[in-house]
């Protein structure tokens, strides 16, 4: 449980903004892809703004998942998927060939729907990023470690128990602790993967409310299932359909006013 | 009782039972070992026995009684009765006087079948020509008896022990110093071949080796004279005269004699402390008298050392390997080949291994080796013959198939999560195999090492091929660099059981040990196992929490 009092009333920063006026982080050019011979993602356009929150939702195999994990390129690790199009990240062709794949993983980080933390210590798992970096100054470390749970909203819990065991914690801890491991690197952006689909009401709260914090900081993709809670937390965001990018703009309008026939369907709770 | 089956009860009765008779055997088996095995250390009370002989004369022998059977036997006369006539096996000693430690008696021959305990028995071991059963008379010196009676077997014990510690200097000064020189003379002519081969040997080179040459023979003949004196020393100590049954007299050297004791005139206390004397004894002597006698002191360290060389070879091998086929080999048919031909690896007949062992690493590697870094000491191998290196390379092969197959089982249970989460956060494969993958899958790498200890510990077939021999005169290990000789042969404690049990003269005799070498090397096997268990269950201690 975070410490700071929920606040249900987070609302969108990008108020009297639209997606137009925004500065991107990330922009995609007619990405497909395909698992084998079936196509998962059909010629996906968008930008993804900076400093904000983005969602991704749509009914179970959209290829919401898919599309979120492309921006850390972890789809090179099946074998059999294969891209086509582009994708910059701050200009920086993301898909190049000369480009080191770990160095991309390393400016965009990721928080997956089960919370996976390395049977270490907390502040072992937390560390581990900035290690694999060579960094080993102790000092650096601590205040590393530190300014990372604190961001992550785990401080207070476990600054007496960093050299426990990170699999003691509970699911909500875990999830938190991973988003510690991943901010502790400092990324451009953060990928979530469905981060509360494995937690309880409270551990969700003290989430949600985190990805508010965090945006200040980082841009943030958030995959969910829980059309409440894109609303909740998103500034922007994209509903897909099929593989395809059925609607994309700021979350009230979605909400609100879908244009697409599909989405209106989807959200009111008609399929999905 | 339908519904009884309808459940299923009856299946689970079966497995039940299946259960039960594996572990009845497998308990029962162990019992019997540590039974029969450990038997062999208390001392046993001594009898003497009135034998009625064809010409009505009686005949005294004396002895333990070693083992009973019923004897079938055919009357002539009649022979379609069969008379049952128990026999008693009776382990009389004294082999250099009967020709034989052991005799069967028929129980019918024994007078009024009844037999006492012989008052005042000695048994005394020897480094000869076994045990003898007797009554300590008198101990001499130079011929002159000195010491009779009650104060004879003070008399005796104190030389006894005065003789051992001659013994141990002599022993110091054969393998230690003296083996030394050796070694130090041989390194003068392989110094001298090697300089002879390089073109390089000229008078000044001969001069300074005779010169060593010539101060180390002379130091051992030095040696060889205070040898002589410890020798005479030993002689000096005297010899003891024993009556043995049928009222002859033996003397024995004092030399001869590794200890003796009265059976009969123990109390527990005094028995406990001598079974668990002898057992010590079993544990860190050197055999004696072709392996019937003795410890196994250097086979217990043979099989320790090879099945830990062999661990450190197999693991690194077995994991490399799996941690190749497992993260980086592409799955397809030839993956799918080379997992088949692995687990039919592990079911070659170990012999195969040992016979690819000599046709491989001895005869081809180990001939190389010797061309193109021993060439001085050629003709004599040094690697191209059975060895060490070999044996524990062969086991390695032997049990690599299980190291594999349980460290890809481990590769393949952790979670693809933990395995992104590390690549998240900018790892590369390698980074993630090493620092995560491989940490956590460190307990099914014990398992297959526990398997491959338990296999190699055990394995005797292809050892005779590749190494291990009946009696080999230096232990592997030793103090003199490099500490552990991957040349050399060892003993090896299954070699010994077979060797002992089988390819032994002394059949009666060496059955006891049989069993104890049996029950040891079951106990070894267990204890290098309970190690690795303990390692793995620590660690399983660390993981446990990712389970749920």
């Amino acid at each position: 449980m975070s410490e700071k009092t929920i606040n249900l009333t987070m609302g969108h920063d990008h108020r009297g903004m639209s997606l137009e006026q925004e500065k991107m982080a990330i922009e995609v050019k007619d990405w497909n892809l395909y698992y084998g011979k079936s196509q998962a993602l059909k010629n996906v356009n968008m930008s993804l703004p900076q400093n904000r929150v983005t969602a991704f939702i749509g009914p179970s195999g959209c290829g919401k998942s898919t599309l979120l994990r492309c921006f850390n390129r972890m789809n090179d690790l099946i074998d059999i998927v294969r891209v086509e199009g582009k994708m910059y990240l701050h200009g920086t062709d993301m898909y190049d060939k000369r480009l080191d794949v770990a160095e991309i993983r390393r400016r965009i980080g990721m928080v997956f729907q089960k919370p996976n933390p390395f049977p270490k210590s907390i502040y072992e798992n937390v560390a581990y990023g900035l290690r694999l970096q060579g960094i080993n100054d102790k000092r650096l470390l601590d205040e590393t470690v530190e300014w990372a749970l604190q961001g992550a909203g785990l401080w207070n819990e476990a600054k007496d128990r960093l050299n426990e065991n990170a699999l003691g914690m509970s699911g909500g801890q875990q999830q938190r602790l991973c988003i510690a491991r991943a901010i502790a690197i400092k990324p451009e952006v953060m990928l979530l993967d469905e981060p509360t689909s494995a937690l309880d009401p409270i551990s969700t709260l003290a989430i949600e409310e985190l990805i508010f914090e965090l945006k200040k900081e980082f841009t943030i993709l958030i995959v969910t299932h829980n059309m409440q809670q894109a609303a909740r937390v998103s500034d922007y965001t994209a509903f897909m359909y099929m593989g395809e990018l059925v609607e994309y703009t700021d979350t009230d309008s979605l909400f609100t006013n879908p244009q697409k026939k599909r989405t209106e369907d989807y959200i009111t709770g008609r399929y999905g | 009782m339908k519904t009884w089956f309808k459940k299923g009860e009856h299946w689970v009765w079966f497995s039940a039972s299946a259960v039960s008779i594996a572990v009845v055997l497998v308990f029962g088996l162990l019992l019997l070992i540590a039974a029969r095995g450990l038997n062999h250390f208390w001392p046993h009370p001594v009898y003497d026995f009135q034998l009625a002989q064809a010409n009505g004369q009686v005949e005294q022998i004396t002895g333990e009684i070693h083992n009973r059977r019923i004897k079938e036997v055919f009357d002539p006369a009649n022979p379609s009765v069969e008379i049952k006539e128990p026999q008693l096996l009776i382990k009389t000693g004294n082999r250099d006087v009967y020709g034989l430690d052991f005799r069967w008696v028929s129980e019918k021959d024994i007078v009024d079948q009844a037999w006492t305990k012989s008052q005042g028995i000695s048994i005394i071991e020897r480094y000869e020509w076994g045990n003898m059963y007797g009554y300590i008379q008198a101990l001499r010196q130079s011929g002159h008896p000195t010491l009779l009676g009650e104060a004879a077997q003070v008399g005796l014990a104190q030389a006894v022990a005065k003789s051992h510690r001659i013994r141990a200097e002599i022993r110091h000064i054969e393998k230690g110093v003296i083996g030394g020189i050796n070694h130090e003379l041989q390194q003068l002519r392989f110094e001298e071949r090697k300089l002879q081969l390089a073109q390089q040997w000229d008078s000044a080179n001969a001069e300074r080796i005779e010169q060593r040459r010539l101060a180390l023979q002379g130091q051992y003949g030095d040696l060889q004279a205070s040898l002589d004196a410890l020798y005479a020393k030993l002689k000096a100590e005297g010899e003891v005269v024993v009556r043995i049954a049928g009222d002859r007299e033996v003397v024995i050297p004092v030399s001869h004699m590794v200890h003796f004791w009265q059976p009969n005139e123990m109390h527990l206390g005094q028995k406990v402390v001598f079974f668990f004397g002898s057992i010590k004894n079993f544990l860190l002597d050197d055999p004696r008298e072709a392996n019937t006698e003795g410890g196994v002191f250097p086979a217990i360290v043979g099989t320790l050392t090879m099945v830990i060389l062999m661990t450190l070879f197999v693991l690194p091998m077995g994991v490399i390997a799996a941690i190749y086929m497992r993260e980086y080999a592409k799955e397809g048919a030839l993956l799918r080949l080379i997992r088949i031909s692995i687990n039919n690896l592990a079911g070659v007949p170990s012999i195969v291994f040992g016979i690819f062992g000599l046709g491989f690493f001895v005869y081809v590697l180990g001939h190389s080796i010797d061309q193109l870094f021993y060439d001085y000491a050629l003709p004599n191998p040094t690697f191209g013959t059975p060895g060490l290196l070999w044996a524990a390379l062969t086991m390695a092969l032997l049990t690599l198939p299980v190291v594999i197959v349980s460290t890809e089982e481990g590769l393949s249970r952790i979670p693809r999560a933990l395995r992104e989460g590390g690549l998240a956060l900018g790892a590369t494969k390698a980074e993630v195999i090493i620092r995560i993958v491989l940490p956590m899958a460190t307990p099914a790498i014990m398992t297959g090492l526990i398997l491959a200890i338990a296999r190699a510990a055990g394995e005797v077939a292809p050892l005779m091929l590749v190494g291990v021999v009946k009696l080999a005169s230096e232990l592997p290990v030793n103090l003199t660099a490099p500490f552990v000789h991957l040349d050399q042969k060892f003993m090896h404690l299954g070699f010994h059981i077979y060797d002992v049990g089988f390819q032994s003269p002394n059949v009666e005799a060496a059955q006891p040990l049989v069993y104890a070498t049996s029950l040891l090397l079951v106990l070894v096997i267990v204890a290098l196992n309970l190690g690795a268990i303990a390692i793995r269950n620590r660690l399983r201690e660390k993981y446990k929490a990712l389970d749920n």
